[in-house]
């Protein structure tokens, strides 16, 4: 007898691929559980440091959802499965050979699974393919019947959150190096630094022990709200949040982090049509010195002093990088308009700050992520990238008024090439 | 040149990759068995003598062929040349050819360096290959116990390699009742393949094939690690151009056999399915070459007996129910 009837239609299909390949990211099986009115697949990963679970609209992602309460279920079906069965039983099936080709191709027009259990009746999960052209597959597959294990988020405690466009968070995310494990989240003033690093070393042999250590700072402008506390040093495996947004950049819409406190979960959390997805995952880290200082913005441009400025204009990057949803010509506005050096900041040699920055200017065209050149001081980058600990300390932090000397307005003389030249 | 001495088969092609195209269907044993004869040649694939895939090249394949058999003693049918040679190794051979012409190229391009900067992705109007005058493979058979000799010309390099030939083994072809056939389906060589690439993922050893007269029509089912998985032809009758039935048919093979034959079900455009009485599975496979001309793939297979003990019986239950 069904339990559970459902159709899914072509992009529902899609849709459930894209859920379970970031699923199969974070462990083997899918739990999946259902009810009534609710469709949920969800797992944690085999060291219970991360949760997915994607629910599912019934009303609006399927295309007919029937729930069949009998024996032991009456309240609710639950049961996990080998995901790797599941992905590839709806894969694409539009090889690149007869891509092109419709008439070669295997389109599937809809699939209708059926969750069969109960006495005297094998447990299976079948599903039933059929494609466009006439073909029909039936899949059969086996499923143990075990209990979900949900994690439990306090958002009382989530005293800080962020939401920022999962399309420019996979942009940042983009930039991480394959080598990393961790990747760690502090807000400075008005930028929020997300920096990829990894503990273990590469190999004895070899002159740079521990790979690339990249750091991008973020105006907190990117983000569409923020509320934070100052040098608050949360550091999640960075493997877990490309998983996330990879599936959230297909999605297409804002993604949400909720945390508190170093060594307690943090929730990622993002919503599509007929699916929300919700993550929680371990942290670690470190709090800053002062938990009463906040970085905060409500919305996109309001509440801030300067906000007569449009977002883009400012001088934005200081230190390393720029935000990578900036188009160079943004960027090369903000090279004219770079201030001179503050002289309290950079006392010593200003001469060699000044050739790079030119140097910089001059291949802005190949480099469009590191835009401003403006390297700090030798024995502070080196100390970065080889000490730990008091490196991911932000700075700069003592001279906010450097920092109002770089909030410069766009200067609106024509030619920003001439402007550069005369700027230095 | 021996001019006196006529070698007993000699064949030239100016573009060989049909017959690398087609041989590599059935490159899943070590030998193959050649047979040559008035009409082409036949090469023939054999495994444990449960599957068997035969490539006929048919004489207008080639630009010129000539055979010169010793007339048997008794006048009518010659002995045709038969000997095996390492299958491998003759489609490594054939991929040679071609080869020249792109070294030759990158020669030009070190030599041109505007060549090589700037118009190397396009396609050169003065290749051979555009040409049309692609050089020439030539078959060479002298006579019996000769090597294999197949000689490759193009752009003034001739690479010849010669094949060590083996005493033929003479293997039966699987015994096949064209007059009694069960059933005989005609299909899109392509929808084969989808069925088949859609049961692999289930990992499967055994492969059933099973007609009726009624609806499904046609299902290819198995069970395997992960789960079972079949495909039919319910709602699809129209795939099927040809169907003709005469009892329900249900065989199993296994499956790594079948898929052996994947790689003719990809290039050919038609297949034929034939079941006869005895469970002996014909594929055949009709694959339309450059030119407009078509060849012939044809694979038999032997199924699994059918004794079913206890296990077995499960898994067939679940396939049918």
């Amino acid at each position: 007898m069904a339990i559970l009837t459902f159709t899914l239609s072509e992009e529902g299909v899609t849709a459930f691929r894209d859920a379970l390949n970031c699923l199969s990211k974070f462990s083997e099986d899918v739990s999946i559980e259902a009810r009534k009115d609710s469709f949920f697949l969800s797992t944690m990963n085999t060291s219970k440091s991360a949760y997915a679970s994607f629910r599912f609209a019934t009303n609006r992602f399927f295309g007919r959802y029937q729930y069949q309460a009998t024996g032991q279920f009456q309240d609710k079906f639950y049961c996990s499965m080998y995901i790797r069965g599941l992905i590839s039983l709806f894969r694409s099936r539009s090889g690149v050979e007869s891509r092109g080709d419709v008439d070669k191709q295997t389109i599937i027009d809809r699939c209708d699974i059926a969750i069969e259990d109960g006495e005297g009746v094998k447990s299976r999960f079948i599903a039933r393919i059929i494609f466009r052209n006439g073909l029909t597959a039936t899949h059969r597959l086996p499923f143990e019947v075990s209990m979900p294990v949900h994690a439990k988020f306090n958002r009382q405690e989530a005293l800080y959150h962020w939401s920022i466009s999962s399309r420019t968070l996979k942009q940042l995310v983009d930039h991480f190096g394959p080598g990393t494990e961790y990747l760690e989240v502090n807000t400075d003033g008005d930028h929020v630094n997300f920096t990829c690093f990894s503990e273990k070393t590469i190999s004895d042999d070899a002159v740079l022990k521990k790979p690339l250590h990249t750091s991008i700072s973020v105006e907190t402008d990117e983000f569409d709200d923020i509320d934070v506390e100052d040098k608050l040093q949360i550091v999640v495996s960075i493997k877990d949040i490309r998983a996330i947004t990879q599936h959230a950049a297909i999605t297409g819409n804002a993604i949400a982090a909720r945390y508190s406190l170093p060594a307690r979960p943090m929730q990622l959390s993002y919503a599509s049509d007929a699916i929300s997805c919700e993550f929680l995952i371990m942290t670690v880290g470190e709090r800053g010195g002062n938990p009463a200082q906040r970085t905060k913005k409500a919305r996109k441009g309001a509440s801030s002093s300067n906000n007569h400025i449009p977002p883009h204009l400012e001088a934005t990057s200081r230190r390393t990088s720029a935000a990578p949803s900036q188009t160079s010509a943004e960027i090369q506005r903000q090279q004219s308009e770079m201030p001179p050096p503050a002289s309290s900041r950079q006392p010593s040699n200003p001469t060699p700050r000044l050739s790079a920055a030119k140097a910089s200017a001059s291949r802005i065209g190949a480099f469009d992520f590191r835009p401003s050149q403006r390297p700090p001081p030798p024995t502070l980058r080196s100390e970065s990238l080889f000490v730990d600990d008091e490196a991911w300390e932000p700075v700069r932090d003592e001279d906010e008024d450097g920092d109002e000397n770089a909030r410069l307005e766009w200067d609106h003389s024509a030619d920003p090439v001439s402007d550069l030249v005369n700027c230095w | 040149m021996a001019t006196e001495v006529k070698p007993l088969f000699r064949a030239v092609s100016t573009s060989p990759r049909p017959l690398y195209q087609l041989l590599r269907c059935i490159d899943f044993a070590q030998r193959v068995h050649v047979q040559i004869t008035e009409d082409g040649i036949r090469f023939a694939a054999d495994n444990s003598r449960v599957m068997q895939g035969v490539a006929f090249l048919d004489k207008a394949l080639f630009s010129a062929y000539t055979v010169n058999f010793p007339p048997s003693e008794d006048g009518e049918t010659p002995d045709y040349p038969n000997f095996q040679i390492p299958l491998s190794t003759f489609l490594e051979v054939l991929q040679i050819f071609g080869s020249v012409d792109v070294a030759a190229r990158a020669q030009k391009a070190d030599q041109d360096p505007y060549r090589s900067n700037i118009r190397n992705y396009r396609p050169n109007a003065f290749s051979n290959h555009t040409l049309g005058i692609a050089g020439t493979c030539t078959l060479l058979y002298a006579e019996e116990g000769d090597p294999f000799k197949i000689i490759l010309e193009e752009s003034g390099t001739k690479t010849t390699a010669g094949l060590t030939t083996y005493l033929p083994e003479m293997p039966e072809d699987i015994p096949f009742d064209r007059n009694d056939l069960t059933f005989k389906i005609i299909m899109s060589s392509r929808t084969l393949f989808d069925c088949i690439a859609e049961i692999i993922p289930a990992g499967p050893v055994k492969l059933t094939i099973t007609a009726t007269k009624t609806s499904p029509f046609l299902t290819l089912s198995c069970a395997g690690d992960i789960g079972s998985s079949s495909v039919d032809f319910a709602r699809g009758k129209d795939l099927l151009e040809t169907f003709s039935i005469n009892d329900r048919w249900s065989q199993a093979y296994k499956f790594d056999f079948i898929r052996h034959a994947s790689e003719a079900m990809r290039i050919a455009s038609k297949v034929s399915l034939r079941g006869d009485s005895q469970g002996v599975l014909s594929l055949q496979f009709m694959v339309d070459v450059e030119g407009g001309k078509r060849s012939f793939l044809d694979f038999r297979f032997v199924p699994f007996a059918t004794h079913d003990d206890g296990d077995e019986d499960d898994v067939e239950a679940e396939e049918y129910d």
